[in-house]
This record gives structure tokens, sequence and C-alpha cells, in this order.
């Protein structure tokens, strides 16, 4: 009996771990392939049959850096990727902020027209993109509203109904007895939402702006359009896809590739750090019963 | 309301005022000075190249200031923020590089040169540029650099199946592809004879076109506004190219843009390749697995005895919402002057739209292989962006589609071109007629 | 009870001031771009043009949506009234479509064919890509979230357990997510590249399913799932990461007190961690299909004009006919599906709806 519930669990085990694996390889392999791209020439990512790793026409391995040294030495790169950050984190922190006061609103108050306020929010985000593309603009042109603060109003536009519905939804989850009993004990619903439920909500909350960042780090046909006539503010997508060769028509794909991985190893390492200390927050806050 | 909540009303407040208001493009020149912003491309050296003119037009008009944009090389992309500046009737770009295509859909937002002096020059330009650019009378756009397709063979394959020229027409194009091809297949399994641009885009409207024109069958909207395309030259034509897929070109070229057929041809991987001039260069390039293998030649002819090249380049236009139309014409002129074009010849091989350009010494040393393409330009086929004006987008993708659906095997030449047909009249409202 | 009564209003208030921002916010970007969008549905104005601008009424909508079944009669042999058959199938031959569907006061173009109680049909649209590139959406939609949420689920109970490395995979998770949909676009259509140049291809060729020339994004057949696939992998880790907040939020004590009451793990999962997911399971599901139901940045880069997807539909007609009305209208469409949908899920799924 005894061996059989060792075998039992590890046969679990070792499934559990190459399930791991698995997804590992599945979520990391076409990022593995923008590497091995990134370090081919141009001659090299035409060969047939595509090659894993670099290798020059003999077989030898024989990778280049030329396009990143093409890539940082583009100094619209480098603003590109702060124009991004800025972008990307003010709308964050914007539809954060504003969407969980709607939030808590939504969720653990009383009060009357409760789901046409949640429609609305949600149905701001249900036309796409390229249809309000044109309103938009000439919204931002008229107000004067410059390209950065443009597209970071924007962005709320489709970050806000995210952040506010999640983050209603998290609220929800939370036992109406802690608003109850801090009442009881004489703090007012904002106190109670600020210094009681808020930090419940936290992994909500990096979760919404993790992905709200991200989405907006994304973006593209907007950025494009708001920032055609300032390039100094155009952001990191936008820029790679104005990345071009030497010649008109000739893609680059190699630089391509070599941005892609610029600009994704910073987040990973970002994200990574971060969600080490929520976690650590978590675990040390958390309220029994 | 609690102290807290309306210290909360106000830093939300806060935190939006300066989003919401900040406003920080001033739009304010300094007197004396006018300013001219040119929308250009950022390709390689382009925009570098152009910042070097507008430096030596400042220094001798110390009085203008000239700011280039960067635009998206892609032609929707940047059809798109065109589009955006028009809707929005926006003065901040005075000048615009337009494609060969879209001076007679986006007419009504240009000037006319001929009212600010282009009179002088505009004769000594490709007639059948020049003819394209102009739209009931009025020059929308300056010609700046031009471009047209060619057919590319390997002359090392040729001589080695003893071939002793390039092919002269279609069929013996497509003979010599499948021969080559058959022989190479053993050693190299990824070979394929012959590649082009089959994707459903304008590449392939140009494609297309050269077939059916080089066979007789007119240009899909003749310039006397005529519905040509359902004849059975074009549907012949369309029908050989459908019959090449899979057979001599690779089933997948009907995903392929220039880039495509490009990177197969410069990996040694097909015999035949049509595209633009660009190429060229880029196949001689120190590491590419072709160099002084390959050479152009004009595309091959079909009944109507003479190839067809479709015409491609650039033009300059001023825009009606320019603030300052005379300076930004005056710019736009000098740029597409002579001397200008040489320049550009000279270092960047931007194919002239100089006539007289085509003979000159300095620009033979320097790129002796776009002397040997004045005879495609001079006979090159314009795409009939001005016969349909303001509507050849969506001719074009019309034609596109239906082509592509002949090439992808959903529908036969015959229904097709007979579909396309109606698709013209209801979109046009033209007869029909012969090409 | 004053005081409750007091409470009470005191909370309206609070709740009005804390919703206050985030409508000012959607009221001064949205309130023109999408009132506009419903206005120009009814006109028919062009986009960067000065032409004059006309009230079509539901012309657009008319045009777009217009859909006709006629019956194909089989051609007959004029000499002897025979039905013409295809000497190779035997099957007999119809009247071609295009001279059956109507052409006033709209074309009608083919769609599709079909049988029914022996006789021969057409379906025709006038506007065959909208009708198309809906049913490609909808389709799109349907597989891309049902394998997003399957794998997002799969990926957040595996990371929600604790084992060495869960932090580089939880941050690793991010990748597909993090990568600018422009940039990996692109790099997936090399993958899926029609030659040996394409990684999938060269796959599929080791495998023995192919002969390394398959050309995935030209091919009908093939299309739909290139698509899917490159947006499962994009998007599972926002679902898993969703998803793995959700579970977060379950308190440990449920679970020590269900292994305490000898529960499973699979009866412990569908009891206890699903209905509590489902909240959070309804949110991720609502803004995925929304997601999926106005996909653009794939198709348009992928696909471009060789097979539409309703947003980039809307984007040719806007950049290439400059039609601003006409897709207005299609715009307004599909807004209207998506309101359906997201209603449906709230009131079936439930979650924000529903008080505990």
């Amino acid at each position: 009996m005894k061996s059989k519930n060792i075998a039992a669990r590890a046969l679990r085990s070792s499934l559990f771990w190459l399930l791991i694996v698995l997804i590992f390889f599945y979520l990391a392999f076409p990022f593995y392939w923008a590497v091995n791209s990134s370090l081919k020439t141009e001659p090299q990512l035409q060969m047939t049959p595509a090659t894993m790793v670099p290798r020059d026409a003999g077989g030898d391995f024989a990778p280049s850096l030329q396009n990143y040294a093409a890539v940082f030495a583009n100094p619209r790169f480098v603003r590109g990727l702060i124009n991004s950050c800025i972008v990307a984190v003010s709308t964050t922190v914007l539809a954060l902020t504003v969407g969980s006061f709607a939030a808590f609103a939504l969720g653990k108050l009383r009060f009357r027209g409760k789901t046409p306020s949640l429609y609305v929010i949600l149905a701001m985000t249900m036309f796409p993109q390229v249809a309000v593309l044109t309103g938009l603009y000439a919204v931002i042109r008229t107000l004067g509203i410059s390209a950065i603060p443009g597209m970071i109003l924007s962005y709320l536009l489709f970050a806000l109904p995210f952040t506010v519905w999640v983050m209603t939804s998290f609220f929800k989850g939370l036992p109406t007895s802690l608003l109850q009993s801090a009442q009881v004990d004489g703090a007012t619903p904002f106190q109670s939402f600020y210094m009681i439920l808020l930090p419940l909500t936290a992994p909500a909350l990096v979760t919404t702006g993790l992905l709200a960042f991200i989405a907006a780090w994304n973006e593209y046909l907007f950025a494009l359009t708001f920032t055609s006539i300032q390039p100094s503010a155009r952001t990191v997508p936008v820029v790679i896809a104005l990345f071009t060769g030497q010649v008109s028509r000739q893609e680059p794909f190699g630089e391509i590739m070599a941005a892609a991985v610029i600009v994704t190893i910073p987040l990973i390492v970002l994200v990574f750090i971060f969600q080490r200390k929520i976690v650590a927050g978590l675990t040390a806050g958390a309220v029994k019963g | 309301m609690g102290k807290r909540q309306r210290l909360a009303a106000l830093v939300t407040a806060l935190l939006l005022l300066p989003v919401l208001f900040a406003s920080a493009r001033g739009t304010q020149e300094p007197p004396g000075e006018i300013v001219i912003n040119i929308a250009s491309g950022a390709v390689g050296t382009e925009y570098e190249r152009l910042l070097e003119q507008a430096e030596r037009y400042m220094a001798d008009h110390p009085d203008i200031k000239i700011e280039a944009l960067s635009t998206p090389d892609l032609a929707t992309d940047r059809l798109g923020l065109y589009l955006q500046f028009f809707e929005a009737m926006s003065p901040d770009l005075d000048v615009y590089m337009i494609d060969v295509i879209w001076p007679g859909d986006l007419a009504e937002h240009f000037v006319d040169l001929y009212e600010y002096g282009a009179e002088a020059q505009a004769k000594e330009h490709f007639p059948a540029i020049l003819q394209n650019n102009t739209v009931d009378g009025k020059l929308v756009g300056m010609p700046w650099f031009t471009d047209a397709g060619l057919l590319y063979y390997r002359t090392d394959l040729l001589d080695k199946y003893a071939y002793g020229g390039p092919p002269a027409t279609w069929a013996d194009l497509e003979a010599m592809a499948a021969k080559i091809q058959a022989g190479e297949r053993a050693a190299n399994p990824d070979f394929w004879g012959f590649v082009w641009q089959g994707n459903a885009y304008e590449g392939l409207t140009c494609d297309a076109l050269e077939w059916i024109f080089s066979n007789g069958g007119g240009t899909i909207v003749s310039p006397d506004r005529k519905i040509t395309i359902n004849n059975r030259f074009a549907i012949e034509a369309v029908d050989t190219a459908a019959r090449w897929v899979g057979a001599i070109s690779p089933p997948g070229v009907t995903g392929f843009g220039e880039e495509d057929a490009r990177n197969m041809w410069q990996a040694g991987n097909a015999a035949f390749m049509r595209n633009w001039p660009y190429a060229y260069r880029l196949g001689n390039a120190d590491d590419s697995a072709i160099k002084d293998k390959f050479d152009v030649t004009p595309l091959p002819a079909g009944r109507s005895g003479h190839g067809a090249a479709t015409l491609g380049g650039w033009q300059l236009g001023v825009s009606t919402y320019s603030t300052h139309p005379k300076e930004a014409a005056e710019f736009a002129l000098w740029l597409t002057s002579a001397p200008e074009q040489k320049y550009k010849a000279v270092k960047d091989s931007n194919n002239p739209t100089f006539m007289s350009l085509y003979d000159d010494p300095e620009i033979e040393a320097a790129s002796p292989f776009m002397v040997k393409l004045y005879d495609v330009f001079i006979n090159a086929v314009a795409r009939p962006s001005t016969a349909t004006a303001p509507k050849y987008n969506e001719t074009s993708v019309l034609f596109f589609t239906a082509v592509h659906n002949v090439l992808t095997g959903k529908l036969d030449g015959r229904t097709a071109m007979e579909e396309l047909e109606l698709d013209l009249q209801d979109l046009l409202g033209y007869p029909v007629g012969q090409p | 009870m004053t005081r409750s009564t007091e409470l009470v209003k005191h909370e309206a208030r609070l709740a009005y001031l804390l919703l206050l921002p985030s409508f000012i916010i959607l009221i001064v970007i949205a309130f023109y771009p999408l009132a506009s969008v419903f206005v120009n549905s009814f006109t028919d104005k062009e986009f960067a043009s000065a032409r004059a601008v006309n009230f079509v009424g539901l012309e657009n909508y008319g045009r777009l949506l217009g859909l006709t079944v006629k019956p194909l009669p089989p051609l007959t042999d004029p000499a002897s009234g025979q039905i013409q058959r295809d000497p190779a199938s035997g099957e007999p031959l119809y009247e071609r479509p295009v001279k059956v569907l109507p052409r006033e006061p709209r074309r009608y173009k083919e769609l599709r064919q079909f049988n029914l109680l022996g006789s021969r049909y057409v379906l025709g649209a006038s506007d065959r890509n909208f009708i198309r590139g809906m049913a490609d959406t909808l389709a799109f939609t349907l597989l891309s979230v049902l394998l997003e949420t399957f794998l997002g689920l799969i990926i957040a109970l595996v990371l929600h357990s604790r084992f060495k490395g869960r932090g580089l995979m939880r941050a690793m998770m991010l990748v597909p997510w993090a990568v600018p949909t422009a940039v990996s676009s692109r790099m997936w259509a090399w993958m899926f590249a029609s030659t040996r140049i394409g990684f999938v291809n060269v796959l599929f060729q080791n495998l023995g399913l192919g002969d390394g020339q398959i050309a995935f994004i030209t091919e009908e057949a093939w299309q739909l799932w290139v698509m899917v696939a490159i947006d499962v992998w994009k998007t599972t880790p926002f679902m898993a990461l969703l998803l793995l907040a959700g579970l977060q939020l379950i308190p440990e004590q449920m679970y020590e007190a269900a292994n305490v009451d000898g529960a499973g793990k699979i009866r412990q999962f569908w009891n206890l961690t699903l209905p509590l997911l489902r909240p959070t399971l309804a949110i991720a599901l609502v803004f995925r299909t929304l997601d999926a139901l106005r996909v653009f940045d794939v198709f348009q880069i992928v696909l471009a004009q060789k097979r539409y997807s309703v947003a980039s539909f809307i984007y040719y007609q806007l950049i290439d006919n400059q039609a601003a009305g006409y897709s207005s209208a299609a715009s307004v469409i599909i807004f209207f599906l998506i309101f359906l949908f997201a209603v449906l899920y709230i009131r079936v799924i439930g979650g924000v709806q529903n008080e505990e």
C-alpha cells in the first residue's frame, strides 16, 4: 500500500513537471525563434531550410550582432522606449486610481444606477479601435492636446472599463463583514476602502495594472496616428514599424526581431522583481477568517 | 463629505487636469520665418538625403525653414496617415510624397502645380508619368523618381541549361523555368522556376497588369474611361498565371510580396523573378548568394508582341491646406529639378524622371544598370489611376481580389473577369469597351 | 433607523463622487467619436473628402447585411430538353449564379451554393466580404477563446502551486503578451512562411506531415487556424494571469478544510475552485471575447486583404475606399453583436451581477 502511494505520487509529480516543461516551451519557443532570427544576417534569414541557430553557408555556427548594433545606433529607438514607458505607466496609474474608486462604488456601495453604469462603462470597449480612430483624432486636435497626453487618454478608453470591471468583481468578492465591522468601529466608507479593502485586492491591482501596462505598451494604431506629426513622441511599436532597410520596400526582419528582443527582456526582468515583492506582501498581510 | 473624500476628489482632479489640458504644440512661427513641412519616407538613407538637400536649400533661402517628417514605408499605412491629415484639413504638412497611384484619388487635396510654374520643367519628364499625374488638366504631383517592373534572370543557370538569352515571351519563360526547375530540384529541393508577387494587394495589380497588357488585354479601364477588362486576352493571361502556381512557382506565391520573392531569389532558390529595380543592388551585396550571377531584362511579351512594365515611383504634391503654397511649391519644384534628381540618382540609385538624365555620363558611371532601364521606363504602362479617379483604390482592390481568386483556384478566369466587369460597372458607372 | 438611512444616502453620495472621474474621462474622450460613428452610419460620408454628405437612412446597413436565396435551375440542352450533366461525375450542371442573382437595387454576389430537397440554391450577399468577415470573426472568437481559457486555466493552476522556479515561470509567462503585437504578428507570419524559410514548414516536414511547401497563410483551410494559433499564443498569458489572481484570492483555509473533509483534488477543483473562480472567469471571458470580436492587428498584418475580420474590413473600407459612412455602419453592427455577447455572458455565467 505504501509503495503504491509513493509510486502514484512520483507519477503525479513527474507528470506535473512534464506539464511545466511543455508550457514553458510553448510560451518561450517563439521568443527563442525571435532571438535566433535577430542573430542572423539577411542571407542567413533567407536560407532554406530555416536553421535553429544562425549558421553560415558552410554549416558552421555563425551568429551576428549587426542587427543589435543597428537598433542601438537608432536614436529614435531609445526615445521610443522612453515614450512607451511614460505612456504605459501613466495609463496604468490613472486607470488603476480612477478605476479602483469607481470599482469600490460599484462593488460595495449601495446606490441606484449600478447596472446601467457598468454597461455604459463596458460599452466603451465594444467598438473596434479603427472605428473610433478618426473621431478621437479630431477630439484630440480640437482640444489641442499633444501626442503623449492624447495617447494616454485614448488608451484609458480601453483600459478603464477593464480595470473597473475586474476590480469591481474583486471588491464584490471581499466579505461584506469586513466593511461592516469597520463601520461599526466608526470608519467612514472611504476610510474602510482606503485602509482595509484596497490592500486586500493587491493581487487584482497588480494583475490589472500589469495587463493594462502591457496593452498600452503594445498599442500601434492610435500611436501611429497621434504621433504622426510629432516624431519625438513615437512609441516603440511605431518606431519598430518604421524600421526600414537600406532601400525602399526592403523589410529588415533581423532588426525588427532584435528590437523585439530588446524590448521584451527588461519587461520580463521588471515583472520578475515586481511579482516577488507583491507575493511577499500578500502572504504577510493576509487576513484570517 | 468627509475630509478624506474631499482630499480624494481633489487629488483625482489634480491628476486629470494637467493631462487634459497639456497643450505643448506651439504652432507659432517666429515672425519672418516660413516653415515648410515635408512628409518623406524613412528608408535607409532617404531621410538623411532629404535633410541634406533641405540644408542646401535653406542656405540659399535664409527665410525658409524646412522640416522633414518620416512616414511609414508600407503604402496603406502611409495613405491612412495622409487621409487623417486631409480629413482634419491640417496645415501641418505642406509637401507630400505621393505614390504614383494616388494623384487621381487625392486630387482634391493638392494644388495645381501648373499655377506655380511647373510648366517649364513638365515636358522634360517621362510623358506617361506626367499624364498619370494630371487630373482634369490639373498637375497634382511633380514626378520625383520612378520605378518599373523588371525580369531578373540567373545568367549562370541559363548558361548551364544552354539557353542563349532571357525569354522573349511568357511561353518561353514558362518552358525555361520548368526545365531549369526540374534540373535543379535534384540538388536543391527548395528551388522554383519563377517567383513574383501574388499576394492580394496592390503589387498583384502591378504584376497582373503586366501579364494582361503584354497579351493585348488592355489596362483594366482604358484612358478614355471604358471598362475593358472582360476580354479573352485578359482572361487568357490570368489563366496562364494561375497555371504557374504550384508548377513553376511555389504554391505560396499567392502570398508573396516583393520581399518574399526577393528572399527566395537572393538565396538562389529561383531561376526568374519579377521585381522592381531595388532588388538589383541588394542582389549584388557582398554576402548575397547570387552575387554577379544574374541580370535584368524587360518583361516578356504576350500576344501583343511587346512586354509591359508597370509604372511605379513617387511624386511631390503641395497640399491645398498649406499656409504657404507658393514657397512649398518652389521647394517641391526645386527638389524635382534635374540637378537634384541627378544628385539622388548618383547617390541613392533613385531612377530619375527626366528623360535627358539617362544620357548623363556621370549617372552612367555611378550606376550603369540604371541607364539600361530607359527603354523600360519610356514604355512603361501606368495603372488606370487617373481614368478611374477618384475611385482607383477600390478599382484596384476589386481587380486584385478577382485575380487572386483565379490564382488560388477559387474561380476560373472567365467567371472572375465577368464578375469584375459587373463590379466595375457598379462602382464607376463607365460603359464597357474593347481594349 | 435614521442613522442607517443617513448612511445609505451618504454611501450613495460617495458612490457618485467616486464614479465621477471615470465618467468625466469617458464622456470627454468617448462621446464625440462614438456619437459620430452612429451618426455617420446613416450617411454616405467619405473620409478625407469635401464631397457633400447625404443622409441615406438604412442604406448602408441594407447593403452590409443584404442576403438572398435564389434557386438555381439545371442547365438543359436546348435541342433535346435533357438536363446537361458533367461528363466526369454525372452530376447535373446548374445555371451560373451570376445570371440568377438579382442586380437591382443592389447586386448580390454568390456566397455559397447548397442542395436542399433535391434542388440547388445559391445564397447571395450584397457585401460578400462583410458576411464572410463576420463568419470568420465569430469562428475565430469561438476557437480562440475556448483554447485560451482552457490553456490559461491549466497554466494558472500550475503556477498556483508551489514549486521551485515559480517566479521565473511567472515572468516567462508574460513573454507572449509583452512582445508588441505588431512585431509578434510579423514573427509568426515569418514562422508560417510558405517555403522552408518558415520554421513550421521545416517542423512539419521533419515530422513527416508535409513536403515543406505548405502555404499556411494563403490556403483557406489553414488561414483561420494560423490566426487562432498566433492569438492563443499571445493572449493565453492574459487569461492565465487573470485566473491566477482569482485563484490567489481563494483563502487557503478552504482547501485545508476540504482536505480535512477528505475531498480529493479533482472534487476540490470542481466543487470548490471553479465556483469561487466563477466571477473572475466571467470577467476574463467577457473581455477576451470582446477583444477577439474586435481582432484587428493579427488579421491586418498577416492576412491583410486575403481574408478579413470585421475590424480589418472596417479599416480597409475607411482607408482604401474612403467610405466613412459605410464603415461606421459596419462598426455599429459589430457593436451590437458584442453588446449581445456581453449581456449573454453576464446573464449566463454571472459574477459581477449576482449578489453572493
